[in-house]
């Protein structure tokens, strides 16, 4: 008996070391310690993020457009493998899961704290141009069955010109919103401010931009563009400009500068390659905004003329095409490898290796990343030059709508050529304006033995383009109108890129330096990361296909510069 | 019968009862096994009585017993002897004969339970000491490579401590934890590997299974199948290594003191150079240019390619000083700049790479101590172990010490305690490692090696100071944009040093003979404090860590574990003909993680270490959770021996899900054995033993982490001084659910002519409900990823060993030769609605699982092809690139799996003599190597001397539809078709590999030499370790070795990104005992 209970009371503690003394038999440890769960959830900290990621996402899909129509340089031998489908997710991303899904949850916060109303408005304004911008880029996108987990995993494509209408009509909607006058303002409003007033010129400038893109496929949308125009009440003076400005601090958490900034203004140079065609334009063109745009580290590119006049030797260590001849397609009078006075680039489809050339690449300038004003210093970049990082992603400028004010004349047989003028004044007005970013720069002017233009050259430029337009036969008029706003465009080329494939022109860009590039990117490849996952987004065999309001001849044939 | 042979064991020597009667002699003598050697360890017993000894360690023992009274002589593995004591009985020596039938018999199965082998229905592969220790390699899970059939290790490189990983009988899961569950003494031991980084930003760190002294290592059973690791749940559906230390073993020792000692040393040198070629310099397309490539003018003047005709070069064939014309010094250092004004360069061939490497040391001691006391009621055990490992790569080394002690009372007749704890500490250090596609790193991270292979011949970096005036590193290109190898040794470090504990505390209980209550606690828990830094200068790229960092943090990991177990044992029913026994026991255990530190950025003080010296600051902060609760039960019943039938289930819970959070799995295994059922099937010259068995066993894997949270990214710094917070890309899922694997085995083994031994086993298993952690789901849901179940893997198997003892003497020369084969394949035969699950490396560059392709399929950009299957080149005759396939899917490019492995160990003996070598044959098995991409594409080694001719690409031009006749030069061959393709099939080879593995030579001086000496036993042994390998598909002058990981000790394989050489190991050991 006594043994009995011996081994009873041994059986009970052991069972209760086992079981009950530890914390090693709680089943219940479900919540991730390392992570606030979505009812921590503040309004205003969804704002601030989907500002910022709006801005990424305006900043870097300018950048690919531009880099199809040689505002920026495209490194890829031929179209098709130029964007490959790993190449947009970081867009795509940004876009759909980062910001739809805040605005998502951002909205239902709004709502139910009520007098939110200008918070939900600013969503809509913002969410309207990131989804035209995704269609003008990959054509159908997932948006009625978007950012629904639980009924719709796998989302299937909205076929895009229904995308384009709903954002039409989610700027009509914000514009309701944006004037409620009972709701409260946002915490930091990094683009307005909370100039609500402002806002809403934004969104009629959006619409606007929607009915100059359809015009192609509808035959009301001048019309109704024009009736936006005629209210006056868009984006058409610079302090209305709709943009994102930068900072300069840079930790280990944040880099606050302009990511054009940030890759050119480093210790071991220039990172990357500005457009040999764009440089070369404005040269030859004399445009008095080219020192603002570009910075040079060095006078003299190799089998050029340089600055002083002196010729440059060939150096294929530094430029290897610089010993190679014009490829044979290109005509006599396109620019190949090496621009004169030291601009120092690369050709439309170069891809070739990296040769140790950052301390001789031109670099971007003070507009619009903040880096340096070209005083024709000749110094090496490094840290901290210039205006630090502290420009701006341009995403809606006033003097781009004029340049669209003057696509509508010339198409619709109005006068075009006071558009043109207004549009290149403020542009080039808003550009000078960056040189005192600058604090190092000499900004006197030319006939003070300086760099900068006087406001006489600004005027004769703008005369001469003007009267080149006005004289001009048709194409003429759409290669300079087009020229002229692809300059204007510098920093955000979406625009561009719908420009082009909306008119064909500019037709004089550089051709590719391969002569036979495939066919032009009339739409992106879907991302990596939505194609691979999703079943319903089949990935396109190739960049042939045009996006709704495209309904230009097929590829090749069009564009004809390619 | 399984009452007496369980009672010598374990029993008789506790009952030392003295009867006196008449007549009672003292009988001594030696007992020897087969070939004369001296066998310790022989239990005497007085037959019908409990009376016994066993022999000393010399073999000899003496006895009491009466005249008339019988001793019987039995040992694990041999035939049993009785001999009849007479009154002139005083002195009985004899030679003991091996048993055929046992095949080594015992070996230890789920939770320590000893079982005789002829019993199990499933697979167990026993590794023995000698072939563990004073091996030249110091991580125990590397000295496995090879051992048995169905064990794969992947090392991530040759740096001393790297990580590693164990794979046995393939991949189940392509998200869960593949590797197997490490067991010491029947505690649960971590291996996990900490790495600094990612595999793209930083990839140093080792396995904790590296903190095991292999010295203190008694015998390893690797218990392959589920059928045999059921009991262990669900951290054993990978298989289980289990390992009795030489002081947690529970084995009775016949001596009262037993003491080894050995001490060994080995050189260590990288052992996958690549043969460089010396014809030619830096430059691309026969010019000369201080660029990563190759492809520059020959080292002679005249001639096509020679550096006569290049204008970079003076009559003296000398170049500028690199340092005398580089812009970065030039517009950061003018000054110093200055210093090289006019100085000239040679031009010649270099071998600066050669000279980077040297022979590291690796040396080693331990010490075991065991004994007991007279009455043998108290037993204990120390060990000590000390192991310096000093890499080949400056700036690497591991230490590692270790201290058991462990003892064990029969408190009672019917309590016994045991327990052991072990001290570790492990220090690691290396220069940083990460992943390089070829052009320095991609990540934030510096990479040694990343930066070094591709040196160009013409570069020396001994010759250019690797220091500008502030410390920053400099280096030959104009642009600086590469990290001087030599600054990278120097300024950038990581260290892991880790503290760890784990030991046991067990009670034992015997109710009656039959009747077992068991208790055991234990605890492993580890310390690893990391420390990652980096002097500011750097030249990765990244503004954050070219400021220069100094990051710390620990890792805290605890398992606990409790083992409750009731056994019943040696039932026998129907005049013994029906065995009997069970158990039943129930288990928790607790993991618990922790990691914090700080991360600090923007160093003021150049080389000072210090957080107070820093700038910026973030935070590094992790932590996890996980008890599962296991009750599991088994039961056994054999029937005449012949017959052996084992039942097992086990029930788990697990507490990181709400639903679906429980599972029970069973598992059955039989054993028949013809020879013995059959009389008439044995015969000495025929068949001397034969088993099948049949196993099927199953078990899960459930979700780690915390699967079904679903969280909000808060930053403070969104933008500025702005909080914001955005909604996590990784979206819980509630009903996540375990993935379960189901196997059946097969196997036969068989003893025959006295000679051979073969053990073949079939298997295939069945995965399904496989779990993504952190499964990829389109964008557009407003997520990114989640956990999810979906699809089926099947995959199959062969496992075979056949051990042939060619020439066996008793006297004399013993050949045996082992050989062991495996092959399996696998195919992944549903994935839900998805056509791709990429699950590690980058999204368009890693392993996918895709219906019909093997797990483990590589995929990535392809060459493009036309319908026919073509091979497609553009018009200036370089291949095009295809994104995605026919189907619209990331194409597939390469299998890692290998075709087979097959491990040949010949042995040698001549008395004392032994001389033994291991060759590995690994055919097959795809590998993207950024290592071989790089050296060919940039124009390195030899394979790419012959350069001046053209080259023309198979395939047809897109342009034309007819054959392609473009002819290109070598940097468009070999760089813009080789690895700075757009097509990542260019990087992917074949990895087949035979390497000599190991050759050793041991001499134990004869026993009549030591009689005067204190030493029972003197061994000297010298050995080598993958002393000659040849991936015999690669490039020859690459000399590359594929067995390394550039993904680190995860899923992925077949993945390899200038992530490190090899090395080889050689050198000698001394172990005495006594």
């Amino acid at each position: 008996m006594k043994k009995i209970n011996k081994i009873s009371v041994l059986l009970i503690l052991l069972l209760g070391l086992t079981f009950t003394s530890c914390e090693t038999t709680d089943l219940d440890l479900v919540n991730d310690p390392n992570q606030v769960t979505v009812v921590n959830g503040d309004l205003e900290r969804y704002m601030t993020a989907i500002q910022v990621d709006f801005k990424s996402f305006a900043n870097a899909m300018g950048g690919n457009g531009a880099s199809l129509v040689r505002i920026g340089q495209m490194g890829s031998v031929n179209y098709v493998n130029a964007f490959a489908p790993a190449s947009t997710n970081f867009e795509w991303r940004l876009a759909y899961s980062n910001m739809f899904s805040d605005m998502k949850n951002a909205e239902e916060l709004a709502t139910s704290l009520g007098a939110r109303n200008k918070h939900i408005g600013v969503m809509k304004v913002l969410k309207a141009y990131t989804l035209m911008a995704l269609v003008d880029y990959f054509g159908d996108v997932p948006f009625s069955e978007a950012t629904n987990l639980a009924d719709f995993p796998q989302p299937n494509l909205d076929d895009d010109a229904s995308v384009y209408a709903a954002a039409i009509s989610m700027l009509d909607d914000a514009k309701t919103l944006l004037q409620d006058d009972e709701s409260i303002s946002i915490g930091v409003d990094y683009y307005y401010n909370n100039n609500f007033d402002k806002w809403v010129k934004l969104a009629n400038t959006l619409k606007m931009n929607a009915y100059l893109n359809t015009r192609l496929v509808d035959g009301d949308a001048i019309n109704k563009l024009n009736a936006i125009a005629n209210s006056g009440n868009f984006i058409a003076s610079t302090a209305d400009d709709f943009q994102f400005r930068y900072d300069v601090v840079v930790n280990n958490q944040i880099d606050s500068r302009h990511p054009g900034y940030q890759s050119d203004y480093t210790a071991g140079g220039v990172t990357g390659y500005q457009s040999n065609w764009m440089m070369d334009q404005m040269l030859q063109d004399g445009d008095p905004r080219i020192r603002y745009y570009y910075y040079r580290q060095n006078e003299c590119t190799p089998n050029s003329i340089g600055e002083d006049g002196a010729a440059c030797a060939p150096n294929p260590e530094a430029l290897f095409c610089s010993t190679q001849a014009k490829p044979v397609h290109y005509p006599g009078s396109m620019v190949f490898c090496s621009v004169e006075n030291g601009y120092w680039g690369r050709d439309h489809g170069f891809g070739g290796g990296i040769p140790p050339d950052t301390f001789l690449r031109t670099g971007r300038g003070v507009y619009p990343v903040g880096g340096n004003y070209d005083d024709s210093r000749f110094a090496s970049v490094g840290l901290e030059q210039g205006g630090g990082g502290a420009g701006i992603t341009p995403i809606w400028l006033a003097s781009w709508s004029h340049f669209m004010l003057a696509e509508v004349a010339l198409v619709s047989g109005g006068a075009a050529s006071g558009y043109l003028q207004d549009a290149m004044q403020i542009s080039i007005d808003k550009t000078m304006s960056f040189g005192s970013l600058d604090g190092e720069a000499d900004l006197s002017t030319t006939d003070n033995g300086g760099t900068v233009p006087t406001s006489g050259t600004v005027s004769d430029y703008i005369s001469a383009k003007v009267s080149e337009f006005n004289n001009g036969d048709m194409a003429t008029k759409w290669n300079v109108l087009g020229l002229q706003s692809f300059v204007a465009h510098y920093g955000n080329g979406s625009n561009s890129y719908n420009y082009y494939r909306r008119t064909g022109y500019p037709t004089t860009l550089q051709f590719t330096v391969e002569p036979t590039p495939g066919n032009f990117v009339r739409s992106f490849f879907y991302p990596a990361d939505e194609a691979t996952p999703n079943p319903n987004v089949a990935q396109k065999p190739n960049v042939d296909g045009q996006v709704f309001w495209d309904n230009n001849p097929s590829s090749p044939g069009f564009p004809s510069a390619n | 019968m399984r009452t007496k042979f369980s009672g010598i064991l374990t029993l008789l020597l506790a009952f030392v009862v003295q009867l006196t009667f008449a007549q009672e002699k003292t009988i001594s003598g030696t007992v020897s096994d087969n070939s004369g050697l001296p066998l310790p360890g022989v239990n005497i017993i007085v037959k019908g009585t409990s009376n016994g000894t066993q022999s000393d360690f010399d073999g000899n023992y003496t006895v009491n017993a009466n005249v008339g009274q019988a001793l019987v002589f039995s040992y694990v593995g041999f035939n049993s002897v009785e001999r009849a004591v007479t009154a002139a009985t005083s002195n009985i020596s004899l030679q003991l004969t091996e048993d055929a039938e046992s095949l080594e018999e015992v070996v230890v199965t789920a939770l320590g339970i000893k079982k005789e082998k002829k019993a199990l229905g499933y697979a167990v592969s026993s590794i023995k000491e000698e072939a563990i220790k004073d091996n030249p390699e110091t991580d125990l899970t590397r000295v496995l490579q090879g051992k048995t059939a169905g064990i794969e290790i992947t090392t991530q490189n040759g740096i001393s401590g790297s990580a590693n990983k164990v794979i046995i009988r393939g991949m189940n899961s392509f998200s869960g934890n593949n590797n197997a569950l490490y067991v010491i003494d029947g505690v649960p031991y971590s291996n996990d590997t900490n790495a600094s980084g990612d595999f793209v930003d930083g990839n140093s760190g080792s396995s904790r299974s590296f903190d095991i002294d292999p010295n203190n290592i008694e015998n390893i059973d690797i218990l392959k199948g589920l059928a045999a690791t059921t009991l262990y749940g669900t951290d054993g559906r990978n298989g289980v290594i289990l390992i009795t230390t030489k002081t947690g073993s529970t084995k009775n020792i016949s001596a009262k003191q037993e003491v080894n000692i050995s001490t060994s040393y080995f050189f260590n040198e990288v052992a996958s150079l690549p043969d460089y070629q010396d014809k030619y310099g830096g430059g691309f397309d026969q010019a000369f240019g201080w660029f990563y490539s190759n492809w520059g003018p020959g080292f002679y003047e005249e001639g096509l390619g020679g550096w006569g005709s290049d204008a970079a070069f003076d009559e003296n064939g000398t170049l500028a000083h690199p340092y005398s014309t580089s812009a970065f010094l030039g517009a950061n250092y003018p000054d110093y700049q200055a210093l090289y004004e006019g100085a000239r360069y040679d031009w010649k061939p270099r071998n600066s790479v050669e000279q980077f490497f040297k022979t590291g040391g690796v040396s080693s001691i331990s010490a075991n101590f065991k004994g007991r006391s007279e009455d043998n009621k108290f037993n204990y055990g120390m060990a000590f172990g000390q192991v310096e490992d000093e890499g080949f790569t400056p700036g690497n080394k591991v230490t590692r010490t270790n201290l058991t002690v462990s003892g064990g009372a029969k408190l009672t007749n019917k309590l016994n305690v045991r327990g052991s704890m072990t001290y570790t500490k492990t220090n690691f250090k290396t220069p940083p490692v990460a992943a390089s596609f070829g052009s320095s790193t991609f990540g934030s991270g510096s990479s040694i090696f990343g930066d070094l292979y591709y040196t160009p011949r013409s570069i020396d970096f001994y010759e250019l100071p690797y220091e500008a005036p502030d410390g920053s590193s400099i280096y030959y290109r104009d642009d600086n944009a590469i990290q001087h190898p030599l600054w990278t040794i120097q300024n950038a470090k990581f260290s892991q040093n880790v503290n760890r504990l784990n030991g046991f505390a067990s009670l034992d209980y015997n109710f009656n003979d039959n009747i077992n209550l068991r208790y055991q606690g234990s605890i492993d828990t580890y310390s690893e404090n990391n420390v990652n830094k980096q002097n500011r200068g750097g030249r990765t790229g990244d503004l954050v860590t070219d400021s220069g960092f100094y990051s710390t943090w620990n890792n805290t990991n605890t398992i606990s574990d409790h083992n409750l177990v009731l056994s019943g044992n040696n039932y026998s029913f129907l005049n013994d003909n029906l065995g009997f026994n069970f158990m039943a026991g129930a288990t928790s255990r607790n993991r618990k993680f922790d990691r914090i530190g700080i991360d600090s950025f923007g160093q003021q003080v150049f080389d000072f270490f210090n957080h107070e010296g820093f700038t910026d600051y973030g935070y590094i902060e992790y932590h996890e959770e996980r008890n599962i609760v296991g009750l599991y039960g088994q039961l056994s019943f054999d029937v005449n021996n012949w017959v052996f039938l084992n039942l097992s289930g086990r029930q788990d819970w697990v507490s990181n899900t709400s639903k679906n959070n429980t599972l029970f799995y069973p598992s059955a295994s039989m054993s028949f054995i013809p020879t013995s059922a059959f009389k008439g099937m044995k015969s000495d010259k025929g068949i001397n033993y034969m088993k099948l068995r049949v196993g099927y066993g199953t078990s899960a894997n459930f979700s780690s982490g915390y699967p079904t949270a679903t969280g909000l990214s808060l930053n403070t710094q969104g933008w500025l001084d702005e909080t914001e917070n955005t909604t996590n890309s990784f979206v819980g899922n509630p009903n996540i659910k375990p993935e379960l694997f189901a196997e059946v085995e097969y196997g036969v083994e068989m003893k025959l002519f006295s000679r051979v031994n073969l053990d073949l086993t079939y298997f295939t298993r069945i995965t399904e409900d496989l779990i993504i952690g952190n499964n990829p789901i389109p964008l557009s849901t407003g997520a990114g990823f989640t956990s999810t179940n979906v699809g089926e893997i099947k995959s199959w198997g062969i496992e075979a060993e056949l051990g042939l003892d060619v020439l066996k003497r008793s006297e004399g020369f013993n050949w045996n030769v082992n050989v062991n084969f495996f092959a399996n394949e696998s195919e992944v035969t549903d994935i839900g609605d998805n056509d791709i699950l990429i699950y590690a490396g980058f999204t368009n560059l890693g392993n996918g699982a895709r219906v019909g392709y093997p797990l483990g399929a590589m995929f990535g950009s392809r060459i493009a092809r036309d319908e026919d299957g073509n091979l497609l080149v553009d018009g200036v005759g370089n291949y095009l690139a295809d994104q995605v396939d026919e189907d619209g899917v990331l194409p597939f490019i390469g299998d890692p799996n290998p075709d087979f492995v097959m491990n040949y160990t010949n042995t040698f003996e001549y008395k004392g003599l032994s001389l033994g070598f291991a060759i590995n044959h690994t055919s097959g098995g795809d590998i993207y190597s950024t290592t071989t991409a790089t050296l060919m594409g940039r124009g390195l080694t030899t394979d790419t001397e012959n350069r001046l001719s053209t080259y023309i690409l198979p395939g047809v031009n897109i342009n034309t539809g007819l054959p392609n006749d473009i002819q290109i030069n070598n940097s468009n061959f070999y760089f813009d078709n080789g690895f700075a393709s757009p097509a990542d099939e260019l990087s992917v080879y074949d990895g087949s590999v035979v390497r000599l593995r190991e050759v050793n030579v041991a001499y134990s001086l004869p026993s009549k030499l030591l009689n005067k000496t204190p030493f029972g036993k003197v061994t000297i042994k010298a050995s080598a370790f993958n002393m000659w390998y040849n991936a015999y598909n690669t490039p020859d002058g690459v000399n590359f070795d594929p067995n390394t990981t550039g993904l680190g000790a995860g899923n992925g394989q077949g993945f390899e990104f200038l992530t490190g050489p090899s090395s080889k190991r050689y050198g000698m050991s001394v172990n005495l005992s006594f």
